[in-house]
């Protein structure tokens, strides 16, 4: 229930914040390399540097952080199974996500703005969800 | 914030295991579809152990923040759909290729905050993911320019 609320909660915050800031974790890179704008990779840069100052602060204070700093205890770093998978997977989301024109986080946003385009990207991501749980993870699921 | 929030909720809102899964939005909602799916239909689909009791509800709670957002700054409008099946498939495409790498590019930050090394390496491909997906609309552009001229 905990867990149940928070994100709730947490979802509430970032989507009315990502939709007053396009904020968006494709487009931050991506308009980087095509106009050199860097105003939505500082939201990138600023996840990144928030989630980390969370995660020391936290560790300090005694929340729940098993295993942090993971560095060379992160799981499967062994696997070669489990690079590739991540290196070829990383590649399939950073392209689909530009030729979209975002992450699934701001396609949320857009549809949730009403703009019918990113219905049908929500309905082939949720569509895909069952493909996922039927064939995908059969074959490279962890 | 985001990033801050989301060490939060994992530390001390329960959102754990496994670790860094304070946001992901391929992660949530395949939590969310999979544990309606066990609990409505009794088909046992796989979830994360934080939400085995209530499923995590962050898709949920983005759609309605984007909304009231956009409701109170005058920008939630019905648009026509363009190109459906070109985004119906990067959907489809989208939470495939997330859940094999088990995040979103949100949660890949994330990963590579807490120091996971296979998340620095997902991010790394998730970049060049986008620098190879730039180069390929670019061509993509060049090309109907060039074909533009010449008609």
């Amino acid at each position: 229930m905990t867990a149940a609320l928070a994100t709730l909660i947490l979802g509430f915050i970032i989507g009315y914040l990502g939709q007053r800031s396009r904020l968006c974790f494709v487009s931050g890179y991506r308009d980087m390399l095509l106009t050199r704008d860097g105003n939505l990779l500082k939201g990138v840069v600023g996840g990144f540097c928030g989630a980390l100052a969370g995660f020391v602060l936290f560790y300090f204070t005694g929340g729940n952080l098993p295993e942090f700093p993971a560095l060379l205890r992160t799981p499967d770093l062994d696997s070669a199974r489990a690079w590739i998978t991540t290196i070829v997977s990383g590649l399939g989301v950073g392209f689909v996500g530009v030729l979209a024109g975002g992450c699934p986080f701001r396609m949320h946003v857009l549809a949730a703005e009403g703009r019918r385009t990113y219905w049908f990207y929500l309905l082939g991501l949720y569509l895909g969800l069952i493909f996922f749980n039927l064939v995908t993870d059969r074959f490279f699921g962890g | 914030m985001l990033g801050f929030s989301a060490a939060l909720v994992q530390a001390y809102f329960q959102v754990v295991p496994p670790v860094a899964y304070g946001v992901c939005m391929v992660c949530h909602p395949r939590d969310l579809f999979n544990w309606l799916a066990d609990h409505l239909l009794h088909i046992s689909w796989d979830y994360s152990i934080a939400s085995t009791n209530w499923p995590l509800l962050t898709a949920v709670g983005v759609v309605l923040g984007a909304w009231v957002a956009a409701r109170q700054h005058g920008e939630a409008r019905a648009r026509p759909a363009r190109q459906r099946l070109s985004f119906f498939i990067y959907g489809f495409l989208m939470i495939n290729f997330g859940l094999v790498l088990g995040s979103c590019p949100i949660r890949i930050v994330l990963l590579t905050a807490y120091g996971n090394i296979l998340g620095l390496v997902g991010l790394l491909a998730v970049i060049v993911g986008v620098v190879l997906g730039t180069l390929a609309l670019r061509w993509n552009a060049r090309r109907a320019a060039t074909r533009g001229a010449t008609a």
